[in-house]
């Protein structure tokens, strides 16, 4: 990140003539604060695009400060915006609770929602309605689903067509159930 | 004549997309399949073929079901695979055909 002049950040230092050492000492502590502030704010938070608003926040407190005390040199004065700097960065961390944000949006994996093989498994599966039931019952589906009739089915399985359709009917009606319930859903 | 009865009468010239409102409870289910295969269809692309039956089982099936296992049809893989439903139905229709033009 570019590093911005003292001038830039002090915008808002606004001091009478007799107190116009805050000014120019701020300037010399905001070059030496810089670096740590950034680095701070980037281990802190994950980044550092909040570094100027904490900087010049940590200045306005500094200011405050400065101006119902005694005259300080440079040295004491980045000490001060220092401290400030650390304050700041940790009652913004605080005020953002727990959550970090790393970078933008864009960068994050995929999530299960965006995978279509998960859209998949949550619409109509039959294998999961028709877990369970006995083999014949499934195949007697498998069969009915490639149009064959009843009556075929129950030929192919050496039983009656009353006999297959009374085994599938609980399986049906779970089918029934389940994609009526997707209907109203959809 | 209401559309679910004509839809009774002419089964096979009416989709369901054209007349979603019909009732599935018809008296052999084929309704109900109907709307399953077209679920499948939509919803369960395969096109790397992952998990299907060999096509001279799905053959099998559709030409003598009794002498089909589950075991060879992978279990249910066909409610879940695009490509095996659309390779049954295209299979069913040609027997049909076939027995139509014996």
């Amino acid at each position: 990140m570019r590093l911005p002049t003292p001038a830039d950040l002090c915008w808002n230092v606004k001091c009478s003539p007799d107190q116009e050492w805050i000014e120019r000492t701020l300037r010399i502590a905001v070059e030496n604060v810089w670096p740590q502030a950034l680095e701070a704010a980037h281990s802190r938070n994950g980044h550092g695009s909040h570094v100027v608003e904490i900087v010049e926040s940590a200045i306005e407190h500094a200011v405050c400060r400065l101006k119902t005390g005694d005259p300080l040199g440079p040295e004491q004065v980045t000490q001060l915006l220092q401290r400030l700097v650390l304050q700041e960065v940790r009652r913004r961390r605080r005020a953002n609770g727990r959550m970090v944000f790393v970078g933008s949006s864009e960068e994050l994996p995929p999530t299960p929602v965006r995978n279509p093989q998960i859209q998949i498994d949550c619409v109509l599966d039959l294998e999961i309605i028709l877990q369970g039931e006995p083999r014949d019952v499934r195949l007697a589906l498998l069969l009915r689903y490639s149009r064959f009739r009843w009556s075929e089915i129950a030929a192919a399985l050496g039983t009656t067509e009353a006999a297959v359709r009374l085994r599938c009917k609980r399986a049906i009606e779970r089918i029934r159930e389940k994609q009526e319930g997707e209907q109203h859903e959809s | 004549m209401n559309v679910a009865l004509s839809r009774s009468f002419r089964k096979d010239a009416v989709t369901l997309t054209e007349h979603p409102f019909i009732p599935f409870d018809n008296e052999d289910d084929s309704l109900l399949f109907e709307k399953l295969q077209e679920h499948v269809l939509a919803h369960y692309p395969n096109p790397e073929r992952k998990g299907c039956p060999d096509p001279a089982v799905l053959r099998s099936l559709i030409d003598n079901p009794g002498d089909v296992t589950l075991a060879a049809l992978n279990d249910l893989h066909i409610f879940k695979c695009a490509e095996c439903t659309r390779l049954l139905l295209k299979l069913r229709q040609k027997k049909k055909q076939r027995e139509a033009a014996e």
